[in-house]
């Protein structure tokens, strides 16, 4: 399961967030204008990445309609008078119309993205008055150029400072999920704890003098094994067949050192997930209630720590609450291995916590059992 | 062998004892049956002398030593058999014996001796790489008991092992408890199934709310009832009559058309036939002598329900 979930997870994610590939936010022009100045802005606005421009709808009850099918995420309604507008240094007015379930940064970006064409377009058009006006005819030529800038990004390198071009959301949000599926180990760990309860097992093994610490630490080491087994699946799946299906590739850092760190992070992760995991297992008196509350656990750990929503989107004031979660912590050192290019060291700190929130996890669970048992 | 000494245990959050002054003995080659209803206390019973549970009072010996220092000494002495089927169904027969063997420290010598015993001691050889999950419930039954086994204890504690097998799969299973006791094991059998009992069982001890109502060698316990009257009648018994009876004996019995008296005098048989016959109540049936274990049993327990 946790390795389609990465499927899934980096197939979705390689379109929208890409900053390679055409995006598929598509949008359309209704110009009721039909000036040389609104086709300008038209054009201008055809040269963002983000946003795909689709066919010009017929008229605004063909705009609606675009809207409601979804053949358009954003309409941008062109009034007539634009032209005359900008020519007399009156603001101009547009409309745009959307689908209601587009979300607010979406929103913004698409406004802006409008903003910012119709301000080239009333620069050019001053400009190109001002070089009338004082008979500099360079003027005129400047406004043939005015177009949005080119902006080149760059990432830093924290080891050496030199920089690299930034990585892709794939890169970005892959490990994220991947830290959130290997705490799903709770699922199945529960599942044969409750069920050992269950038959009586347990009881049984505690007759045959098995302490509980010996069979939490049978559960620990082979769970934690295949939690590296399985995470190793998931970058697998995504280094070589999310390609396959025609997602961007999930590539590893280079180096043995980035590389031994990503293990000794996965260790930590799995030590910290297993642990956790037990805890839930010990305490959960059906299947049902484990697979709830290891679920609804692992999602509100996630939600604080920064997986589905990144920290620095979060609001200052819950900012601070994101150190409680331990998915936040995996989350921070994997991103200084696979983004930063960072090291051993870099990891440490974070490996440490994990695994002493595993092993206090795992005393925490063999308390309750013997307490239980007394 | 084994003695349990005025034993006591109250769970947490308990209103009353679970346990209260229990006492009996349990010999060498004997099987030795514990009834009671639902909740009596022969589970945790069962966990004290497992080694589940620590006493609250009293004791449980045995031979001369107490029962945790002769643990120690005999680790895998005392084997205790689950109700549920306690084993891991997605392993085979032979792989959950190998597992449990191997949890009790067993040399690798030891423990494929000790799987093969217990695999001929159930007839599971025919069936040792099937998945234990697949198994039918009388070979569940089996494969629990050997898994049991394979410590090669001295004391075996069954708690309710025939539930739900068929009747050739119980006769089994009753004949492997026999053999075991006949070997020199010691056995403490419960069971709901008091004809089981009966049949396996040389001693018993029926307890009650956590006190032992009887206990001692079946054929004295029975006897030590009295004689038994059970009369079933063509017609319920007239209200008149059974309110005078209720004062004449106290502990008679009545459900529907059935009647019984337990501790009855045979004098008193034809002056009580002779007042049905003048109420017009015809005898479609009439028993008389030693009860049989499930009437002496329900004669300490009474009828009420527990759960």
């Amino acid at each position: 399961m946790p390795a389609v979930f990465i499927l899934v997870m980096s197939l979705t994610l390689a379109e929208p967030f890409s900053t390679r590939q055409p995006a598929a936010i598509g949008y359309a022009v209704l110009d009721l204008d039909s000036t040389p100045v609104s086709q300008a802005l038209d054009e201008q606005l055809g040269t963002s990445d983000v946003f795909e421009k689709r066919e010009h709808p017929s008229g605004e009850a063909d705009a609606r309609r675009r809207v409601e099918t979804g053949e358009a995420v954003f309409v941008l309604v062109i009034p007539q008078g634009f032209a005359r507008q900008v020519g007399s240094n009156r603001t101009p007015a547009l409309r745009f119309l959307l689908d209601p379930a587009v979300p607010y940064a979406l929103r913004e970006g698409f406004r802006q993205q409008a903003e910012a064409a119709v301000i080239r377009v009333w620069l050019a058009h001053v400009l190109e008055r001002l070089g009338q006006n004082l008979m500099i005819p360079e003027l005129r030529r400047v406004t043939e150029r005015v177009g949005p800038p080119e902006i080149h990004v760059e990432a830093v390198d924290r080891a050496d400072g030199k920089t690299f071009a930034p990585p892709s959301s794939v890169q970005q949000s892959v490990p994220a999920w991947l830290i959130f599926s290997m705490f799903f180990v709770v699922i199945p760990i529960s599942a044969v704890f409750v069920g050992e309860r269950q038959r009586g097992t347990l009881q049984r093994l505690a007759t045959q003098k098995v302490s509980f610490s010996l069979v939490l630490a049978g559960k620990f080491v082979p769970f934690v094994l295949l939690n590296q087994a399985q995470a190793v699946i998931m970058i697998a799946i995504g280094r070589w067949l999310v390609p396959l299906c025609g997602g961007e590739a999930f590539t590893l850092p280079n180096g043995a050192q980035a590389l031994a760190a990503l293990w000794l992070l996965s260790l930590a992760v799995g030590a910290a997930a297993v642990g956790w995991a037990l805890l839930i297992a010990s305490f959960a008196r059906s299947s049902e209630q484990a697979t709830i509350l290891g679920g609804a656990g692992n999602i509100i750990m996630g939600a604080v720590g920064g997986i589905m929503v990144p920290r620095f989107v979060m609001p200052a004031s819950m900012q601070p609450w994101t150190r409680l979660s331990p998915m936040d912590w995996a989350l921070e050192a994997i991103h200084h291995v696979m983004l930063r290019h960072g090291g051993i060291a870099d990891i440490l700190p974070a490996a440490a916590a994990l695994a002493c929130f595993g092993f206090l996890a795992l005393a925490a669970a063999v308390f309750l059992g013997r307490r239980a048992h007394d | 062998m084994i003695r349990i000494d005025s034993l006591r245990y109250r769970y947490r959050a308990a209103s009353r004892p679970a346990l209260d002054g229990v006492s009996f003995d349990i010999g060498r080659g004997a099987v030795h049956g514990l009834l009671g209803p639902n909740g009596a206390g022969k589970t945790t019973l069962i966990s004290l002398l497992a080694g589940l549970l620590a006493p609250q009072g009293g004791g449980i010996a045995v031979d001369g030593e107490p029962l945790a220092a002769w643990r120690a000494s005999h680790p895998t002495a005392i084997a205790a058999v689950p109700q549920d089927h306690a084993f891991y169904p997605m392993l085979t027969v032979a792989e959950n014996l190998d597992f449990f063997a191997g949890v009790q420290g067993l040399s690798r010598r030891q423990r494929r001796d000790r799987c093969a015993a217990a695999m001929a001691f159930a007839c599971l050889e025919a069936v040792a790489g099937r998945r234990a999950g697949s198994l039918s419930g009388g070979l569940r039954r089996r494969l629990n008991m050997a898994i049991g086994l394979t410590g090669a204890p001295e004391v075996l504690l069954l708690d309710e092992p025939t539930v739900g097998v068929d009747p050739q799969s119980r006769r089994f299973m009753l004949d492997a408890v026999k053999r075991f006791a006949a070997d020199g094991g010691a056995v403490l059998y419960t069971s709901h199934y008091m004809e089981e009992v009966e049949a396996v069982c040389t001693d018993v001890a029926i307890i009650d709310h956590g006190k032992v109502l009887a206990a001692g060698p079946l054929a004295e316990i029975k006897r030590g009832g009295g004689p038994m009257l059970n009369l079933t009648l063509a017609r319920p018994l007239p209200e008149a009559l059974a309110a005078n009876w209720r004062i004449r004996f106290p502990d008679m019995d009545v459900m529907g058309n059935a009647v019984d008296f337990p501790r009855f005098s045979a004098d008193g048989l034809a002056p009580l036939l002779a007042e049905l016959a003048a109420a017009r109540v015809a005898v479609e049936r009439a028993e008389y002598g030693a009860p049989n274990l499930e009437q002496f049993f329900m004669q300490l327990t009474h009828h009420s329900l527990r759960d």
